[in-house]
């Protein structure tokens, strides 16, 4: 018995050692079992007391975090707006369902690259084909035009921003639906060119500029910008306009991508179009 | 206040700036996705040389227990650093050469030399990490990925170590 104590008392540190490593294991493996433990609520007051008192300070290193988790959100809630479905009114006899269906979905995504300052100016962003981007599909923030995909690879994508020259957006004024080229020609990224718009219709400063759901990039009524400053051409049939554009390229954070469902249909649709 | 309470007080504010600076700020940052330094690790390598081992055991228990408890992994943490404060003395014998090398209180960049200091962290640093890390996912899968994920970050771990160590002492000899 004196060797034992002596025994134990000589390599106590190996005991010790033991004794906490196993214990730690064991409440890691059996962590299920514990929280249902009285214990676990003592914890968890101690715990939960001093996370109040610092959760203001906490909740500001995970904004990044709960910012993306919003934009999510606001992906899935833009695909369930009507704006996002496809009315085929002419199969409203049938049944209730199919009166709408499904047109566009949104895909958010982080822009993990991004310029103004260049002639020709492009985003990366962290989704890919995998998830479903191909090209020419629509880059949005919130209700405002970004660009269109370019180029994918299977985690990533390459958009051309509407800061580029071949980028010509197909816009309207909101308030009369007439239709108008938007383009940018460099220099101030807030700033784009109104084209071709028709002697009759009369501009105003202010006038709203938003998309037309012509061209199969974006769908309709997404804000472009308003009009700053325009011309009156005197021996044109189009007058030119300045626009201000409502997305500040500057700060994009988290960017949704518009996927058309029936994309395809319309280009086979348009295709039997030309080949005829 | 004699040299000792001074020593046991220090030790005691570091125990929970650490934890806090861990729980509060550092598992906040996910650099790139990879890299999460656990810096509250320094402790276990701060504590005097003179510390009874039952002591050493024991705080470096509590020290995982208080991360834990922050971040819903009882027991993962402790055990980590449990057994980093078990594989301390035997780190700093292999390392030391005689007793010459053990001078001052704390070990220290100072004291022992970069070499010495250097050999102690990353010894340190990559047993807790191995452990934390292959404990967390608690499988074979993915023993590549995880094995990237450790070293990331240990080295900012260690970096950290090292930048707070010359911060401690600016400029000496």
């Amino acid at each position: 018995m004196q060797n034992l104590f002596e025994f134990l008392r000589k390599h106590y540190f190996y005991f010790l050692f033991l004794l906490l490593e196993s214990l730690s294991l064991f409440l890691l493996a059996d962590y299920n079992e514990f929280q249902r433990s009285s214990l676990y609520s003592t914890s968890h007051a101690i715990s939960g007391s001093v996370n109040n008192v610092f959760s203001s300070i906490s909740e500001y290193f995970s904004l990044r975090k709960t910012n993306k988790v919003l934009v999510e959100e606001l992906a899935k809630l833009h695909s369930r707006l009507p704006e996002a479905y496809y009315q085929t009114d002419t199969v409203s006899h049938y049944r209730k369902d199919s009166i709408i269906s499904l047109e566009y979905k949104y895909i958010s995504a982080k822009v993990i690259s991004n310029s103004t300052n260049k002639r020709n100016n492009f985003l990366m962003i962290n989704k890919g084909k995998i998830h479903g981007i191909q090209n020419n599909m629509g880059v949005i923030i919130g209700n405002k035009i970004v660009g269109q995909v370019i180029s994918v690879s299977p985690h990533f994508s390459w958009i051309m921003s509407i800061l580029n020259k071949d980028s010509r957006v197909s816009g309207k004024f909101k308030k009369n639906n007439q239709l108008v080229n938007v383009e940018w020609i460099g220099g101030n990224y807030r700033k784009g060119q109104v084209k071709e718009i028709p002697k009759h219709i009369v501009i105003m400063v202010g006038d709203t500029i938003i998309t037309s759901g012509n061209s199969d990039i974006f769908p309709e009524g997404l804000l472009i910008g308003t009009i700053s400053n325009f011309t009156i051409a005197q021996d044109e049939n189009f007058n030119n306009g300045e626009i201000f554009f409502s997305t500040d390229f500057n700060s994009l954070g988290y960017v949704e991508v518009v996927i058309d469902i029936m994309r395809a249909e319309k280009e086979e649709l348009k295709a039997s179009f030309k080949s005829q | 206040m004699d040299i000792t309470s001074r020593t046991v007080f220090l030790n005691i504010v570091r125990f929970f700036f650490l934890i806090f600076f861990q729980v509060l700020i550092l598992n906040h940052l996910n650099l790139g996705g990879y890299i999460n330094p656990y810096f509250y690790v320094f402790f276990i390598l701060l504590l005097p040389f003179e510390t009874p081992r039952w002591l050493l055991l024991l705080s470096s228990f509590f020290l995982g227990l208080g991360i834990d408890l922050f971040t819903n992994t009882l027991g993962l943490n402790a055990s980590a650093s449990v057994l980093t404060a078990f594989a301390r003395p035997f780190v700093i014998s292999i390392i030391s050469s005689g007793t010459e090398s053990l001078i001052g209180n704390t070990p220290s960049l100072k004291n022992q030399g970069l070499k010495w200091f250097l050999y102690y962290t990353i010894s340190l640093v990559l047993i807790h990490h191995f452990a934390l890390f292959y404990l967390e996912i608690f499988r074979f899968e993915e023993f590549f990925q995880t094995f990237v994920r450790l070293l990331l970050s240990s080295t900012f771990t260690i970096l950290l170590i090292l930048i707070s160590e010359y911060l401690m002492y600016p400029k000496t000899k």
